[in-house]
């Protein structure tokens, strides 16, 4: 484990030393489900204290990265991308612009082609020291993670299927082009650390099941340098995974909607409400794994990437023995849960989509009131001044005495 | 040493060889990378993916000798392939670490594979191009001025007979057509606004939903604009187009062929990475549409499969029309699907889409000429 960047409390000076502060750009690239979500969520929510010790995080939204990241890789996002036009180069800007470190973190930088991660690099400028860090976690979680991501994405896609698609060196499917360009180690670190020296590539390993609560924090805090400065932790956001019912279900939800939902609409109302606000609850069903013959193949494989990581000789936060997983336990098949197993999360869906409808009514409602008291005074402010005259008079008896004789002299009526 | 970092001063043979061939298809050469064998020393910290260069070589065949604009092989070769497809790719015979996806030869890489990178840089086109500034013409003393919804192909055909000073507020002309058309030509409207789905996938949507598009939900349509200041009219008879209007002519209807609206389509999600959304629609509808070499290839059409469901709601459609209160034009029983006799659109016409591409980077007529 080599020294990590350290914080410093001037960006432009080392707090020990006195010297100039070097410029630092920490880019986190992934990969996906290694605590990013939570890692970013402390980051934004604390960067005003980070700005005091001289470290920049340039988000002024917590998808901020993300948006980047979309803008960099020319990604489409279920319509997402149309915020994040031009992000990267803001970014980038604001990285330049800095005098001390800054961190730039998303897991979907993982896949990036090495035009797109030569463009990034380029981005910061010249005279900026790189420290690429890539989180990492065993496959054996990997795995089952990825599909139920993917079911959280409108995938209709059996597990049975995913892992073959996985399986198939040739990768020509969309699934397992994606899934080896986020998870394979050896090429990651080839694409984003191929042109720095191996001590400014650090790998964050995330802990075996078991461990404190705590120690990803404390891997991530390490490999950052925040060690010592006081950060607000309180998990607010985290992308909490489902058990085997509740993935079998929303994928047969997803055959029913997806044709008939669109991109905008599913993301909140079955990757949010559904996904992550209702069946994520349900954590006394059992957790997804692997079915033995791919757990040996991914512990085969995982050990191979072991030896290749610690042959390059980057900075390793955490133990590499990390990545080859735990040993093979109990597997229930997502493909073949029965009805009788889906029928109390299908209720709590159900339950959970009728909440939201009565809240949209109200919403409805109140929206309809407004509409019509905004359209009354739209009226009233555009009355003629005989209009308003003569409601003035018809509000009081004597006003309406004297509109009453107005009326006859001038023969009407109303 | 992986395709991803070609450090000068440690090259192997392999890597040689491609940039070579960088250098080679630079200089407008199309000698197929297997058929390669100078090597050269590297000209940049990255050598390009199998899919940027495999697109420099067929624009480069299909310039046929002759020089292709400034700074496009650049262009090409550092784009990125937008959209969650196959990433860059090594070509084989590199030697590389031995992780990544395996390296291929760029000549059998499919079609749909370049035309990820082709619309890259047609977006970037289209971007630079920006919005042509609208033509008012001489002003008329009290013109009469009509608003158009409907069939969209149809509707872009009418606004342009009653050009920008005569479309405003006014009288409401919603213009209809046989279902079938209206459905396809929604579909190729959308690929040169928004973007959208495939047509089928798009297709399959509306059927599921039980529902129509908005824009050729012509009752709908004009319930909405019933009560508003001049009324409403549908117009389902194309000779009566004219003089509701008030107009002499309206010209003939410009609908694109499936290969030139999927590669829109594609262009589309490309600048929607690059502009903000309305302007998007902008640059699409004003400055692609009207743009857009004309090709052999049909416009999509409703297939077989469909015809069932698209005859059942053209019948609603006629029956709700028959009950408007409003004045509509022509027989309602006009929305009733035909078979147009052409031979459909392939499925996947990603050949001809390429090819249309290619055709657009090597030959700039079409960034000039606005039909």
């Amino acid at each position: 484990m080599s020294t990590p960047p350290t914080p410093t409390t001037d960006p432009t000076t080392d707090a020990t030393t006195g010297a100039a502060a070097r410029k630092r750009v920490l880019l986190h690239v992934g990969t996906p489900k290694t605590g990013t979500s939570y890692l970013q969520d402390v980051l934004f929510r604390n960067r005003e204290v980070l700005r005091g010790h001289g470290i920049l995080y340039p988000a002024d939204r917590f998808d901020g990265h993300f948006l980047a990241a979309l803008d960099l890789m020319r990604l489409t996002w279920g319509g997402l991308e149309t915020q994040a036009v031009g992000a990267w180069d803001r970014l980038a800007e604001q990285v330049r612009a800095w005098p001390g470190t800054s961190i730039i973190s998303h897991e979907i930088l993982s896949t990036a082609s090495p035009t797109q991660v030569d463009r990034a690099l380029t981005s910061f400028g010249e005279g900026v020291e790189v420290h690429v860090i890539v989180s990492v976690r065993d496959l054996v979680r990997q795995v089952p993670a990825e599909w139920q991501e993917n079911v959280k994405h409108r995938s209709l896609v059996s597990y049975a299927h995913f892992l073959e698609m996985i399986r198939d060196p040739a990768r020509d499917t969309r699934i397992g082009s994606w899934f080896w360009g986020a998870q394979e180690i050896p090429d990651i670190l080839d694409r984003w650390g191929a042109i720095l020296p191996p001590e400014q590539v650090h790998l964050v390993t995330v802990p075996r099941p078991g461990a404190a609560p705590d120690e990803l924090w404390r891997r991530f805090s390490h490999a950052f340098g925040l060690d010592g400065i006081d950060l607000d932790l309180t998990p607010e956001r985290a992308n909490p995974s489902l058990g085997v019912p509740e993935t079998a279900l929303l994928r047969l939800v997803n055959k029913r909607v997806t044709p008939v939902v669109d991109p905008p609409d599913y993301r909140p109302l079955v990757r949010e409400l559904l996904a992550h606000q209702t069946l994520s609850r349900r954590t006394g069903s059992a957790r997804l794994g692997l079915p033995p013959d791919t757990h040996e193949w991914v512990q085969e494989l995982s050990r191979s990437w072991v030896a290749e990581v610690e042959k390059r000789g980057y900075d390793v936060v955490g133990d590499l023995a990390d990545l080859v997983g735990a040993p093979s336990g109990t597997f229930v098949d997502p493909d073949t849960a029965p009805a009788e197993d889906l029928l109390p999360a299908a209720l709590d869906a159900i339950t959970a989509l009728l909440v939201e409808g009565s809240r949209l009514r109200e919403v409805e409602a109140n929206l309809a009131r407004e509409l019509e008291e905004t359209r009354h005074e739209l009226v009233l402010a555009r009355r003629s001044n005989a209009e308003r005259a003569v409601q003035a008079l018809e509000a009081r008896p004597a006003g309406r005495r004297a509109l009453g004789i107005y009326r006859r002299v001038r023969g009407r009526h109303y | 040493m992986s395709h991803a970092a070609t450090a000068p001063g440690a090259v192997t043979p392999g890597a040689a060889r491609a940039w070579g061939w960088v250098a080679h298809l630079r200089d407008g050469g199309t000698t197929p990378w297997v058929a390669w064998t100078v090597e050269a020393q590297p000209s940049g910290r990255v050598l390009p993916g199998a899919q940027q260069l495999e697109l420099l070589r067929r624009l480069n065949l299909a310039a046929s000798a002759r020089p292709l604009a400034p700074g496009l092989a650049d262009r090409v070769l550092t784009a990125a392939a937008p959209g969650r497809g196959k990433p860059d790719l090594a070509l084989v015979g590199v030697a590389g670490t031995g992780y990544g996806p395996l390296p291929v030869d760029p000549a059998n890489l499919p079609a749909d594979e370049l035309v990820r990178v082709a619309t890259s840089v047609l977006a970037e086109d289209v971007v630079r191009l920006g919005v042509p500034r609208e033509r008012r013409g001489l002003p008329r003393p009290r013109p009469h001025r009509h608003r158009v919804a409907g069939d969209p192909v149809l509707a872009t055909a009418a606004r342009e007979a009653l050009g920008p000073r005569r479309l405003g507020a006014g009288p409401m002309v919603v213009i209809g057509a046989p279902l079938d058309q209206m459905l396809a030509d929604v579909w190729t409207r959308r690929c040169f606004e928004r973007g959208s789905g495939a047509w089928l996938e798009w297709l399959r949507f509306w059927q599921q939903r039980g529902q129509l598009p908005p824009r050729v939900d012509l009752p709908a349509v004009a319930d909405r604009h019933a009560g508003s200041p001049g009324g409403v009219t549908v117009v389902l008879d194309p000779t009566a187009l004219p003089d509701a209007l008030g107009v002499r002519r309206v010209p003939a209807a410009r609908r694109p062929g499936a290969d030139a609206a999927e590669l829109a389509r594609r262009i589309a999600t490309v600048v929607g990475l690059l502009v903000p959304p309305d302007e998007r629609a902008r640059l699409m509808s004003r400055t692609v549409w009207p743009r857009i070499p004309l090709t052999s290839m049909p416009p999509v059409s409703v297939p077989d499969e469909h015809r069932e469901w698209v005859t059942r709601a053209a019948e609603r459609m006629t029956r709700r029309l028959r009950r408007a209160g409003y004045p509509v034009v022509g027989d309602p029983a006009a929305v009733a699907p035909v078979l147009t006799g052409q031979t459909p659109a392939p499925e996947r016409p990603d050949a001809a889409v390429l090819e249309l591409a290619v055709r657009m980077l090597v030959d700039e007529d079409w960034t000039k000429e606005t039909r």
